[in-house]
């Protein structure tokens, strides 16, 4: 399979569990090594972010020292990465809230100090898998809102990894449909239209939205159907 | 069924141990008791305040003292050193889990004996008895939780650009010091049981060897005025290593 992420674009991969979605993502952080194939990119690896899809956040550490530590990690000096953190923090609406636990904050707080961890790098690439399914409704459309207009401000491209069609859809540029392991493949590409910046909850209400959903919830139950009858 | 304020339950307590130390002392001075089995808590109280008034308990306290200490603070360091290098060679760790695993099973104070011989009536072989009963705890405390180190962290670490270095201060070591913490007051419980079992064996100084001295001739008083001694010095040091606990881990 073949599958690229041009500068600032918004990609997200769809498809049935099992299909390997989590492990591209994993092959192209490093995390391990892909079976075969090439993973190609112009960016360092300090270039390319992940987020996964439990916060992650090392519970013995402060919320801006959780955001510093990757700071620190590539040579930033502690006060400046403090500093850092502090802004990150504020820009995600967690003013204040710096010296706190992260049991001590909910799990949309979390799932913000995580995504501070991550834009503090000034990534050019952040993978993502399903980082919202954690969250409950509410929570989750207001966090998915402020990211789609970090990502859009910042010209971030992002790789999404997600079975949630509806959040592919409002979120992406473009929707790959993935067929089910083993030798899981890219069926499907779906160019998706409405302009930008969004708000990824009116932009279901856009008029391509539907027949686009349409299309691709045929398309999937079609490639589930498959697999169960191969089965 | 009467429902009761939890937050005034040491008032319940208080009052109810008071009432039985009053019925145990009136017991006593109407004769209803014998003496010698059970001592009336003003005898008892007696023989505390003879202990510290003629000065002759302070050695002892401090044998006690200075033994389980010791042998708490080289149990946890040769425990977590053992426990860290079991986790992470291969080899240390198939020599070494077995026999863990033995000491871990037997009742460790059947080794007092042992040490006696070995080291002296000294204070050595207490230090010993202690640093072994709580070095296989901290052993096992390490070993395993090392093990089931949390997969997501060292991930998110290696994500971040964080090399070996970074995974250990920030991942291991904090993690290892949480184990260690949790199971502080466990620790301190074994070091003391380890120290007194080893004087009551053979020794010339200590609570331990008071107690064994107050058993052969008899004194039930003197006998239960230890007891309340050492309960007082362990509840003293629980509450200190739950300080320290709380401060540390303040973040759980």
């Amino acid at each position: 399979m073949s599958l690229g992420v041009d500068d600032g674009r918004f990609v997200s991969l769809v498809g049935p569990s099992g299909s390997g979605k989590s492990s591209l993502l994993r092959a192209v952080i490093g995390l391990q090594k892909p079976l075969s194939g090439t993973i190609e990119t112009d960016l360092a690896r300090s270039q390319i972010g992940i987020l996964f899809q439990d916060d992650a956040l090392l519970p013995w550490k402060t919320a801006r020292d959780n955001v510093a530590l990757g700071l620190t990690f590539n040579g930033m000096e502690s006060s400046k990465a403090l500093g850092e953190a502090d802004a990150w923090l504020e820009r995600l609406g967690l003013a204040g809230l710096g010296e706190r636990f992260p049991r001590h904050l909910s799990g949309g707080q979390r799932k913000r100090v995580a995504l501070a961890q991550v834009l503090a790098m000034k990534p050019k690439l952040i993978l993502m898998d399903e980082p919202f399914a954690s969250l409950d409704a509410i929570v989750r459309a207001r966090v998915v809102r402020d990211v789609v207009a970090l990502v859009e401000r910042e010209g971030i491209s992002v790789l999404l990894v997600t079975h949630d069609l509806e959040e592919a859809l409002s979120l992406s540029d473009e929707v790959n449909l993935l067929s089910r392991g083993p030798r899981a493949h890219i069926t499907q590409h779906y160019q998706v239209t409405i302009p930008r910046p969004r708000d990824p909850v009116h932009s279901r209400t856009h008029p391509t939205f539907a027949p686009l959903y349409e299309r691709l919830w045929a398309d999937l139950s079609r490639e589930v159907d498959q697999a169960v009858e191969g089965a | 069924m009467m429902v009761l304020d939890p937050r005034h339950a040491w008032i319940r307590r208080l009052v109810t141990f008071t009432l039985l130390l009053a019925i145990w002392e009136a017991a006593g001075r109407a004769n209803l008791l014998n003496p010698m089995y059970a001592p009336s808590p003003s005898r008892i109280g007696g023989a505390l305040v003879e202990l510290f008034s003629d000065g002759r308990i302070w050695p002892h306290l401090q044998a006690t003292f200075t033994a389980a200490l010791s042998g708490l603070a080289l149990g946890i360091v040769v425990g977590v050193l053992l426990g860290v290098v079991a986790a992470l060679v291969p080899l240390i760790e198939e020599l070494l889990e077995p026999l863990m695993t033995l000491l871990n099973a037997i009742p460790r104070v059947i080794l007092a004996p042992l040490f006696v011989i070995w080291l002296g009536i000294g204070l050595a072989s207490k230090v010993a008895l202690s640093l072994i009963l709580v070095a296989v705890l901290m052993f096992f405390t390490v070993y395993t939780g090392i093990r089931q180190v949390d997969r997501r962290l060292v991930e998110r670490i290696v994500t971040l650009g964080g090399d070996r270095w970074s995974l250990v201060r920030h991942v291991y070591l904090p993690s290892v010091a949480a184990w260690v913490l949790g199971n502080l007051k466990i620790a301190v419980g074994f070091a003391f049981t380890g120290t007194c079992v080893g004087e009551f064996v053979a020794a010339t100084h200590g609570l331990g060897y008071l107690l064994s001295f107050a058993q052969s001739t008899y004194n039930a008083a003197l006998m239960f005025a230890l007891i309340f001694l050492i309960l007082v010095v362990v509840l003293l040091i629980f509450a200190l290593a739950g300080r320290l606990e709380r401060h540390l881990l303040r973040w759980n």
